[in-house]
């Protein structure tokens, strides 16, 4: 009901305000010490003693309508924490978050109805009912009435395929089947915002295009704000505008993907293959290709060599070398590619180049480090 | 900040109840579509409940009586209880079983539903208990239809009774649902209602003249399994009290389940701020 | 016992993980010891009420107290076991497939498991409990504790009977999705049965044939009938007997689980 009059009545107000604003947010945890030794579990029982864990520490961020934003960082980073402080599950031990305006902790009920949250790992359906008797349930449970309840269900049967498993209890479902209908179920009281914690986690390629098909749509047609955590760098690379990782409890990087690629400074891999052989210049005569080495051999790690080509300043790295190939590794922050070429050029006469962009697993893999 | 209007609530309150009554439905619904397992649980949980009885009824048909109560007055106790514990765990079996949404982080879901955490957990599990009901109902059919035919009683204690087995239930579920509270600090809390609740309850179903001053003092105080079915029987089948005992009744279970949802309101505050 | 083929090692593993386990949380399992023996004494309570207003027969009041510590003690040794071994739960993860493909028999892995919960529960359960119940109802150790050898002789075929009795029941999983209301209702036979609350012979004539007729009498009423120094030892060679069947009815329904799941897939 709450929903229907504050989405019935936008004010002016709240067109200009973000979607989600976080600021200065912390989380600490108090555990308590666990006793060792003799009788230490009659000691632990009375112990007093605590040891705090900041889990999050001075996040700070907003998002805007129509944003599609991933969350991205290891496991324990402060990932989750984040999301319940979001979404009013957690209070914040310090700093604010305000979703469309409202405080979710001051105003939690108000603001539940506004939000779609599906976590990855959980079901919100009635594990024992089929999958419509759970928007039954849903749809009373936030005040949509029958006609909204319906069309949105057309609508979101249509582009996830829910007719299939209608009429199944939930636990007879398959993890796929199970994300789809729990996206569903977020999003039948047609809330602004959707928060999704590891929304493809598990399931096979067909199940997360289907999903993402849907978030696209979601997002791009419908209007929605997501966000989402993942340890799928394909969904941040299909979905995602933003990118935002958390490492240790803090943001340590915040804007478009691309500028990720480039923060971290990857390294391209051009793989050069020469006519007739080549020989490395500006290096000693041992580094010359012999023709006994053998075709496909890959040089051992402590051969690899920082070459430094005599008439410029820049950096390449051998990765690899065969008889007649030589894949080198450059940054391109800070080398043109047309540069690179021709210094390979002078090594012998190229036949054929073949460049690889740096792979994004291989991105996440150096900032969570 | 809540700018909710009375009519808002009342919408609300009528959503509330039609949530409640799909969630009745469907459940007997799904219940029905596996006849065999619900036939199969619902005849075990009979025979459990008669198992339960029979160690009563076996002492009591030993020796005679406890305390002065005879076989049926206790053959009450028991079957009011039963019916006050089917009636909070009709309704209230999710607060009971909070420990499962602590441990597998499931509560986390529920605040993020538009409800007080409380109305959006106890829909999650309405359970049916036709054995429980069926056993309660029997015994208590031949302990009053044995009592009203002596005349011990009159037919006025039948509404009496219903009337004391909602005031029971309304208790116990105040009782579980403390308990359950604490559950927010100690996540574990099936020790706790091993004590407060099975227990308890187990003593409530004798006379509580049969335990040492200070237990029975508990059982009518902090634990107060007493009011449900001793303290209403000592007026409705042995005349003892008097009349006022039905709205102090009313009151003591208002009064518990008030309590109750000041004391989980607060540990679900604590809950929001130290999380799992 | 069954053949433990080669593995002892490996049983020896399993059991003492099992106990292992368990250690970690011993501190809320000495608490839990309090509601426990809070529950024994509520049951020595009505006994002494009674005991104000009657004779109990050939126990006495003080008897009774003695009877009641025992068998609550002993719950924890042959009627707390794990829900159906844990079968229902593997089979609603699916995992149960995987335990069949294992090259131990899936009966002698989970009893072997089960072997250190009840060790556990024995030292960090029963000991307490038995301690504080003496101390609450002012009691001492029967015949100085001579008695006692030959009680927890009985009391180790009740554990090995209840160990099959939940295998089975947890096998039952398989069939329907209610097989913990199994676990509930031995329970109540248990404390009906097996002379939890009330020594077999006070029950009706009818419900003793039934009772001697099952393997309950031998699960808490013969150990503590030994306990009481009543017990005729002959009794044992009823838990053995049981002990027996009860494996044969094991193997025989790990038969059936095997069948059910190559035909299903679990």
């Amino acid at each position: 009901m709450e929903m229907m009059t504050s989405r019935d009545m936008p004010t002016v107000q709240a067109e200009r305000e973000a979607a989600i604003e976080a600021v200065g947010l912390c989380k600490s945890f108090k555990t308590p010490v666990v006793a060792q030794g003799r009788f230490s579990g009659i000691r632990s029982l009375f112990s007093r003693e605590y040891t705090t864990k900041e889990a999050v520490r001075d996040i700070g961020f907003t998002v805007e309508k129509g944003d599609f934003v991933g969350y991205i960082g290891p496991n324990g980073a402060g990932k989750s924490t984040t999301i319940k402080m979001l979404t009013g599950i957690l209070h914040p031990s310090s700093g604010s978050v305000k979703l469309a305006g409202i405080d979710p902790h001051r105003d939690r009920l108000r603001c539940a109805s506004r939000l779609g949250v599906v976590f990855g790992q959980r079901s919100q359906l009635w594990w024992d009912l089929p999958v419509k008797d759970s928007y039954d349930i849903l749809a009373h449970m936030y005040g949509v009435d029958d006609a909204d309840k319906v069309r949105r269900l057309g609508e979101f049967a249509e582009l996830l395929d829910l007719d299939e498993f209608w009429d199944t209890p939930v636990r007879k479902l398959s993890l796929g089947q199970r994300m789809r209908a729990d996206i569903a179920a977020a999003m039948l009281h047609d809330p602004e915002l959707l928060f999704l914690d590891e929304p493809t986690i598990g399931l096979d390629v067909n199940a997360k295009r289907n999903i993402r098909g849907f978030l696209k749509v979601l997002n791009e047609e419908f209007g929605k704000t997501i966000l989402l955590t993942t340890h799928d760098m394909d969904d941040i690379e299909q979905l995602c505008r933003r990118v935002m990782v958390i490492g240790g409890g803090r943001l340590t990087y915040d804007g478009t993907v691309e500028g990720l690629r480039r923060e971290i400074g990857l390294p391209t891999e051009i793989k050069v293959t020469y006519r007739a052989g080549y020989v490395l210049a500006g290096q000693g005569d041992d580094l010359i290709v012999s023709g006994d080495m053998q075709t496909g051999a890959h040089v051992q790690p402590n051969q690899e060599s920082d070459l430094h080509a005599a008439d410029s300043s820049f950096a390449m790295r051998i990765v690899s070398r065969t008889e007649s190939t030589l894949t080198v590794e450059v940054n391109r922050e800070e080398v043109r590619t047309m540069d690179a070429l021709r210094e390979l050029g002078h090594w012998g006469e190229i036949e054929d180049v073949e460049m690889r962009e740096p792979d994004f697993e291989e991105i996440i893999r150096r900032v969570y480090g | 900040m809540n700018e909710r209007t009375i009519g808002d609530r009342r919408v609300a309150l009528q959503n509330y109840i039609k949530l409640y009554l799909i969630l009745i439905r469907t459940s007997v619904r799904s219940r029905m579509q596996y006849r065999f397992n619900f036939a199969f649980g619902t005849v075990l949980a009979a025979i459990i409940q008669l198992s339960e009885f029979l160690m009563i009824a076996i002492v009591l048909a030993k020796f005679g009586a406890v305390r002065g109560w005879t076989m049926h007055e206790v053959g009450y106790l028991f079957a009011v209880m039963t019916l006050a514990k089917t009636l909070y765990r009709t309704f209230g079996n999710e607060v009971h079983n909070l420990e499962r949404y602590l441990v597998e982080g499931e509560l986390d879901q529920l605040l993020t539903k538009p409800l007080p955490v409380l109305l959006s957990l106890m829909p999650r599990g309405f359970r049916l208990m036709p054995g429980e009901l069926l056993q309660g109902g029997a015994i208590l059919a031949w302990a009053l239809g044995e009592m009203l035919r002596t005349g011990q009683v009159t037919w006025w204690a039948i509404p009496q009774t219903l009337f004391a087995i909602v005031t029971g239930g309304v208790v116990l579920f105040a009782i579980g649902m403390a308990t359950a509270t604490c559950g927010f600090w100690t996540t574990r809390i099936s020790m706790l209602q091993n004590m407060t609740e099975d227990a308890a309850q187990t003593a409530a179903r004798y006379p509580l003249t049969l335990y040492p001053g200070w237990m029975s003092g508990l059982l009518l105080t902090a634990v107060p399994v007493g009011l449900v079915g001793y303290v209403p029987a000592l007026y409705i089948l042995r005349g003892e009290l008097g009349l006022w005992v039905f709205p102090v009744l009313a009151a003591a279970s208002c009064l518990a389940v008030l309590l109750a949802l000041r004391f989980w309101k607060f540990g679900i505050s604590k809950y929001q701020s130290t999380g799992s | 016992m069954i053949s433990f083929r080669s593995n002892t090692r490996l049983y020896q593993t399993l059991a003492a993980k099992a106990y292992a386990r368990n250690i970690q949380y011993r501190g809320s399992h000495l608490l839990h010891n309090f509601a426990s023996a809070a529950f024994g004494y509520l049951y020595a309570c009505i006994w002494i009420g009674l005991g104000r207003d009657h004779s109990l027969g050939d126990y006495g009041t003080i008897g009774m107290l003695h009877y009641i510590t025992f068998t609550q003690t002993s719950l924890w040794v042959a009627s707390f076991t794990t829900m159906g071994l844990g079968i229902p739960q593997s089979v609603r993860t699916g995992q149960i497939a995987l335990d069949l493909m294992r090259p131990v028999h899936l009966f002698t892995h989970l009893m072997a498991k089960e072997w250190g919960q009840i060790a556990y529960q024995f030292l960090y359960k029963s000991i307490p409990i038995y301690i504080v119940m003496q101390l609450a109802l002012g009691l001492t150790p029967i015949d100085g504790g001579r008695t006692l050898p030959l009680a927890l002789t009985a009391l180790a075929g009740a554990a090995y009977m209840a160990i099959c009795m939940n295998y089975m029941m947890g096998i039952s999983a398989l069939w329907t999705t209610e097989s913990s209301w199994l676990y509930w209702g031995n329970q109540a036979l248990m404390n009906l049965l097996a002379g939890f609350f009330i020594p077999l012979e006070w029950l009706p004539d009818w419900l003793q044939t039934v009772a001697w007729a099952s393997p309950y009498p031998f699960m808490l009423y013969a150990p503590t009938q030994f306990y009481l120094g009543k017990g005729d030892p002959v009794l044992l060679l009823g838990t053995l007997a049981w002990c027996a069947a009860l494996t044969l009815l094991c193997l025989l329904a790990t038969k059936l689980l095997r069948h059910k799941v190559e035909v299903q897939g679990g």
